[in-house]
């Protein structure tokens, strides 16, 4: 008797564990993740916003995990939830989510003139926050592909910095087979070219500066083109052929591991993001002081190119504080919260008119070359399913550059997958 | 209900429903899923077997299978090899065999994806193990894990290196059940070691061995933790396992394709399972 009445008592508890009802927020919830300091610094923003306008803001903690964080925001998404009202979305993911109809269009804050479109980088928000013709998203961090190199090294050759991938493996050469004799872990160049999505990346940029791309003007996704197959050449070629690149550039090259190359002074050139210059002139570093930074080099007759990476903010459509997300948005790409960003944090700040301020100038000297990259900027495919289609193309590309399937080869099978998958999701 | 029926069924109640809540409903879920064309960004909608149809026509998916297969054949026979002389020497009557039999299972208690870490830092071209000796004989640096027949290797040793303790174990319990007047019997009518070995040991050993191959190919037809670490399926996806390949529809969002690809693993691990269990009944027979 007791030992069920014991029971009955487990179960009610359990069952509220379970099944008890998180009482509604008139508040609004705002998701963001990423590492503990930058949320300790939103927790801040945060907090300046609810004092100016009395607004209650509930900070949803996200994890640092860029996969973990998307699905922290389709699961509620997916079920329609009216929390989070507002979150940041890394720039691949706010085509999906603008497909599946969860983002609130801001046409209506822009033709109220309270944010300026002027104020922000034009390619960014036409190639990754329009989707058919309506504004879902605006940027808060910019970041794209840079071309980090040695100034000592180059002067030290007589050597300028490279403007084109000729003149990169030229200079490369030269460096490396000096370099050698005292250091003969040297190579020339490091970049990303892991089976990851950092590969991707790479070739994009290898791709749109050789005239290549892998979006066509009707938005459908063609990688198999003379242009790709000639820079998926040009990558393998860097290892295999011009040896300028190390043989495990495909099998272990990611962003960490190309940054302590560089780092430990075991290379003249290296692919990265924006936010390997702070580490690379941090105290400790071997390199410090000795790094300048450039726009990637372009093909023959191509243009500069770099791949196109960042957060931008939007507004669930199924928010049931809009007004309140709107006020908290525009605070959030205002002038004055972009430039705390970028001068506490380290952000590349969203708005274009930010690259001109006198402070974070004097903070990020490598700005104008990033400012100057933004408008070489491509971006990845919009699709709902890019996530699927990176895989293919990580894959095969991943093939290619070690050499197990021609460029040529690796190339098609990318094609003819990406046609399989794209069929198989549409019909 | 009177008691005598009562109690030993409230005593295999919570078996049943262990058994129905963790191995029934998930396995019946994932094939329901399988049924489904459930992707992320699109309406769920009922499809049948056409994910099925997807694989049947997925030249990757049979580039998987096969792999899982040679994977499986290769480390499964040299772990047998081993783990049989590994059992041997544990068996020999020696002082020092307690402390002997401790070290041989070290490798099998390392949890997997520390051993395959540990292994995939060995093989790393720039500061590995593996490319530091090879340097200190004058061999310039290999890179291990770059072509897929030196990954396909650098896997076999890693599961065999983490597994020959197990199928050790298991041998040495068959071992010992072998009777040593038989042994001794035999030595005395003057048969040499290696014809008291493989007329005598082996054959009494058989179902054992058995037992031991199945539960490894099982084991190795599912290998996903030590690829993951190791290759991650690479280079270009020529080490991808079978559920390395599930995982990927599953990290992609693609359910239903996933699901699918877990059931036709199910279905080979069960009916090699019932084998098992065959041939468990013959020998009790």
């Amino acid at each position: 008797m007791l030992s069920s009445r014991r029971l009955l008592i487990s179960i009610t508890i359990f069952s509220f564990l379970f099944f008890g009802c998180k009482p509604r927020t008139p508040q609004l919830t705002f998701a963001v993740g990423g590492a503990s300091n930058e949320v300790e610094y939103w927790e801040k923003i945060v907090s300046e916003f609810t004092d100016s306008t009395r607004i209650d803001v509930v900070l949803l903690r996200q994890p640092t995990d860029t996969d973990q964080r998307r699905q922290g925001l389709v699961i509620p998404l997916r079920s329609r939830q009216q929390d989070p009202d507002i979150f940041l979305m890394d720039v691949i993911w706010v085509g999906q989510f603008a497909a599946s109809d969860w983002l609130e269009p801001l046409d209506s804050v822009v033709a109220t003139g309270d944010v300026n479109l002027a104020d922000f980088f034009e390619s960014i928000v036409n190639q990754v926050d329009t989707y058919h013709d309506s504004l879902y998203a605006l940027p808060v961090y910019n970041d794209c592909g840079l071309l980090y190199f040695r100034k000592d090294l180059l002067e030290k050759y007589g050597l300028k910095p490279p403007v084109t991938w000729q003149q990169l493996i030229r200079s490369a050469d030269i460096v490396q087979e000096n370099e050698r004799i005292t250091n003969p872990h040297f190579f020339g160049f490091v970049w990303q070219g892991a089976q990851y999505e950092g590969l991707v990346c790479n070739f994009l940029e290898f791709a749109a500066s050789n005239n290549g791309g892998i979006i066509d003007s009707a938005g459908g996704i063609i990688v198999y083109t003379p242009e790709n197959i000639r820079a998926a050449d040009l990558m393998h070629d860097l290892i295999h052929k011009h040896k300028i690149s190390p043989p495990n550039t495909y099998t272990e090259m990611k962003e960490e591991e190309t940054r302590l190359a560089f780092e430990n002074g075991n290379a003249l050139y290296e692919r990265n993001w924006p936010y390997a210059w702070a580490l690379h002139n941090k105290e400790g570093s071997r390199v410090k002081g000795k790094v300048a930074a450039a726009l990637l080099p372009r093909g023959h007759n191509g243009q500069h190119a770099a791949a196109l990476g960042g957060w931008h903010i939007g507004i669930s459509k199924f928010s049931d504080n809009k007004t309140e997300a709107m006020t908290f948005l525009k605070f959030v790409l205002s002038y004055a919260t972009q430039k705390k960003l970028a001068l506490n944090l380290g952000w590349n700040p969203g708005r274009s008119d930010l690259y001109e301020d006198a402070d974070v100038r004097r903070k990020m000297p490598h700005l104008d070359v990033l400012k100057n990259s933004f408008d070489h900027a491509v971006a990845r495919p919009t699709s709902p399913y890019y996530t699927q289609i990176s895989e293919i193309l990580q894959q095969n590309q991943n093939a290619a550059l070690s050499g197990k399937s021609s460029s040529d080869e690796a190339l098609a099978r990318a094609q003819r997958e990406i046609n399989e998958i794209l069929q198989r999701y549409n019909e | 209900m009177n008691r005598k029926i009562k109690e030993p069924v409230s005593f295999l109640l919570p078996l049943i429903f262990f058994i129905a809540a963790f191995l029934l409903f998930p396995v019946l879920g994932t094939f329901w899923n399988s049924l489904w064309h459930d992707v992320p960004f699109m309406a769920r909608r009922f499809v049948a077997f056409d994910n099925y149809v997807g694989l049947i026509k997925d030249g990757q998916f049979w580039q998987t299978s096969f792999f899982t297969i040679v994977f499986a054949c290769v480390s499964v026979s040299l772990e047998m090899a081993f783990g049989m002389i590994t059992a041997l020497v544990l068996n020999e009557k020696s002082r020092l065999r307690g402390a002997l039999r401790g070290i041989a299972l070290i490798p099998w208690a390392i949890p997997s994806v520390i051993g395959a870490r540990i292994w995939q830092l060995i093989f790393r071209y720039d500061y590995g193990v593996a490319n530091i000796t090879l340097k200190a004989i004058g061999i310039g640096p290999v890179n291990w894990l770059g072509t897929s027949v030196g990954a396909f290797a650098a896997l076999v040793l890693a599961d065999v290196w983490r597994t020959t303790p197990f199928v050790a174990i298991i041998l040495l319990a068959g071992l010992q059940t072998v009777p040593d007047d038989i042994l001794k019997q035999a030595q005395i009518d003057g048969a040499n070691i290696f014809q008291r070995f493989y007329r005598i040991t082996l054959p009494m050993m058989k179902p054992i061995i058995m037992v031991a191959i199945l539960f490894r190919t099982i084991d190795a037809m599912r290998v996903f933790d030590l690829i993951y670490v190791i290759t991650g399926g690479g280079p270009g996806g020529t080490t991808a396992s079978l559920s390395v390949y599930g995982y990927k529809f599953f990290l992609t969002g693609d359910f239903g394709y996933g699901s699918a690809v877990s059931v036709i693993l199910f279905i080979i691990a069960l009916t090699m399972a019932v084998v098992y269990i065959k041939l468990g009944k013959l020998r009790s027979q």
